[in-house]
């Protein structure tokens, strides 16, 4: 009687508990960065900056093999960057080529969300593709930036700007 | 005799306590000790395996030993090591020289707790009395510990719990002194030398894996608490009272059912149905602890005792009996420890990386302002720098707070998920370790059924 009582017991708790989620509570799983994540319909400058530099992690984050979540992370502190580079074997070359291709995929992403026009893309294609690691780093922590830079390239014509960007 | 016998059973009673405690007492200290010591967290456990491992190695010889020079000289002498080596660990400043004293106050404790087993039949006239003191002081004690260590470490500090442990020690001496005297003066043993039995296979394997399950909840669960969790010592202390709390009860049930074998069945299924509760949590929530831990608490009451009644059951000598339960209890929880510590940390460290990736990415997709996301990588980036691989305080990384409503709540939300999700990565990461305890447990249950077959 004892040991059935002890065995009810057991079941009992384990089975609420499993019923409760007690084998699903992990940490959320982070997505593959080499699949594409849809915009969702930025309002003004700032959410389109900021999906922006989600698709250029992500494509950077494609390119080198990690996810988007720790190239991030690595892209924070200079000192973050180094352990990056010491534990994934990757130099400062490799990265400047993948955040230059992470940019270019966000500048497509984009384009091809709508978010952006051709008149732009085609500028700001040839700024990313010249520009280099702390830059690139910069670019795709402030996506604002570089768009501001395309208004300032744009100068006088500037105020159409708005125009061109929903 | 020569002392009054009720000081004497008490001082006894306390010097099994103590040394039994004293295989648990530092579990709630290790996260302090590897933080001062500057060691990882396999070398702090090392703190606790290395007294459990020579509390098995030397059991049998200390019983060996007391029969020999007399059991009240062991005990005596016994517990003058145990203080002085308890001294030496408490004015330790690295983990090698604590370890070493760790193993000599083992050493002391083993002939203390061997010859206590020896002195208690003549001093309260009966051997089932004295299994039944001698058993119940020792459960406490190995209870008791975890939570006296914890209080200690946060009102004082980790040193402290070895330096009380020395008055305490030489004041349970000094009854003890009396009948160390008498057998100078004498050279006669109090107890008849009779030839030593066979020890009890299946009850001593059984105790040894049983107790690699209970320790490994008792570490385990106070791991997940503290670092974890990131509650405090007394916090943790608090928390994990509730098994020798439940242990209480349990020992009100066990008298109740004649049959050892039903008794240390029952036992063995709580525990592991336990600890699969704990690798089973639905949240991180404390209060999700304490149906697992009553369960825990009631078993390992039901199966140690009924285990170590079996053990020492009708056998002669007492001591040496007593010592080899000492020492299949030990070696299961140096077993449990160095089987399950390395899966842990191992886990651990994964899921913090699992659980830091989630929450960069509640990061990266919130509609929070760039400039401020970039200011909290960098931040966060500094804490985890500065955790050096431990699961992080997360909350500083958020503060200041932006003064502006809006952003001051998205930056809320924000740090309450990342929290979320680091919580998600400790909890999870302790199941593979609490599941295996389990299953250590539940395998108990064949020494326990063939203890009934052979034995009974």
């Amino acid at each position: 009687m004892l040991v059935g009582a002890a065995l009810v017991s057991a079941l009992v708790l384990v089975g609420i508990y499993l019923a409760a989620g007690g084998s699903s509570y992990t940490p959320e799983k982070t997505r593959d960065p080499c699949k594409h994540r849809p915009w969702t319909n930025p309002q003004g400058l700032g959410e389109i900056a900021n999906q922006f530099s989600i698709s250029a992690l992500d494509g950077a984050a494609c390119q080198l093999g990690v996810s988007r979540e720790t190239l991030a992370q690595a892209l924070a502190t200079p000192e973050a960057r180094e352990r990056f580079s010491e534990r994934y074997g990757i130099d400062d070359a490799k990265l400047a080529r993948a955040i230059r291709a992470g940019l270019l995929r966000a500048i497509d992403d984009a384009e091809e969300a709508g978010a952006l026009s051709s008149f732009l893309a085609g500028p700001l294609r040839g700024t990313v593709e010249e520009i280099p690691l702390d830059q690139a780093i910069e670019l795709i922590q402030n996506a604002r930036s570089l768009l501001g830079n395309v208004e300032s390239f744009f100068g006088p014509a500037g105020d159409l700007l708005e125009q061109f960007l929903p | 005799m020569s002392a009054a016998p009720r000081p004497r059973v008490a001082a006894l009673a306390l010097a099994v306590g103590l040394v039994l405690a004293d295989s648990s007492v530092v579990v709630l200290a290790l996260p302090d000790i590897y933080r001062d010591l500057d060691t990882s967290v396999v070398g702090a456990t090392w703190v606790l395996v290395s007294f459990n491992l020579v509390m098995a190695l030397a059991a049998v010889p200390a019983a060996l030993i007391a029969r020999r020079v007399g059991p009240g000289r062991a005990a005596a002498v016994g517990l003058a090591i145990f203080a002085g080596a308890g001294l030496a660990c408490g004015i330790s400043d690295n983990l090698s020289t604590l370890i070493v004293a760790r193993c000599v106050q083992a050493a002391g404790g083993a002939a203390a707790v061997t010859a206590a087993l020896e002195l208690l039949p003549a001093t309260v006239g009966s051997e089932r009395r004295a299994t039944a003191i001698w058993a119940t002081a020792g459960a406490t004690g190995a209870a008791l510990g975890p939570a006296v260590g914890g209080i200690l470490t946060e009102l004082v500090s980790w040193q402290s719990i070895f330096l009380i442990q020395v008055p305490v020690a030489l004041a349970a001496a000094v009854p003890i002194l009396a009948v160390a005297k008498h057998e100078a003066a004498t050279g006669i043993l109090q107890t008849e030398l009779r030839r030593t039995g066979r020890p009890h296979l299946w009850a001593n394997l059984a105790l040894a894996m049983v107790s690699a399950a209970i320790a490994a909840a008792l570490f385990l669960l106070v791991l997940l608490l503290i670092e974890g969790w990131r509650l405090t010592p007394i916090g943790a202390a608090v928390v994990v009272t509730v098994m020798p709390l439940a242990a209480i009860v349990g020992s009100r049930i066990g008298p109740l059912v004649p049959s050892a074998r039903a008794r240390a069945a029952a036992g063995a299924i709580l525990v592991s149905g336990g600890l699969a509760g704990l690798a089973f949590l639905p949240k991180a929530e404390v209060a999700l602890t304490l149906p697992p831990q009553i369960l825990v608490g009631i078993g390992l009451s039901l199966v140690l005792s009924a285990l170590t009644e079996t053990a020492l059951g009708g056998r002669a000598p007492q001591a040496i009996h007593g010592g080899w339960t000492i020492s299949a209890r030990h070696a299961g929880v140096v077993i449990g420890l160095l089987a399950l510590t390395p899966v842990f940390t191992a886990d651990i460290a994964q899921q913090r990386d699992d659980a830091i990736d989630a929450g960069t990415a509640v990061i990266l997709d919130s509609k929070v302002n760039p400039l401020i996301k970039i200011d909290l990588a960098q931040r966060i980036a500094d804490r985890l720098e500065g955790e050096d691989g431990k699961v992080p305080t997360i909350g500083p990384a958020f503060e200041p707070l932006p003064s502006d409503p809006t952003d001051r709540e998205a930056v809320e939300g924000l740090r309450d998920e990342l929290q979320e999700q680091l919580n998600r990565g400790a909890t999870h990461a302790f199941s593979p370790s609490f599941l295996l305890a389990a299953l250590l447990g539940l395998l108990a249950l064949i020494p326990i059924a063939l203890s009934r077959r052979v034995e009974l």
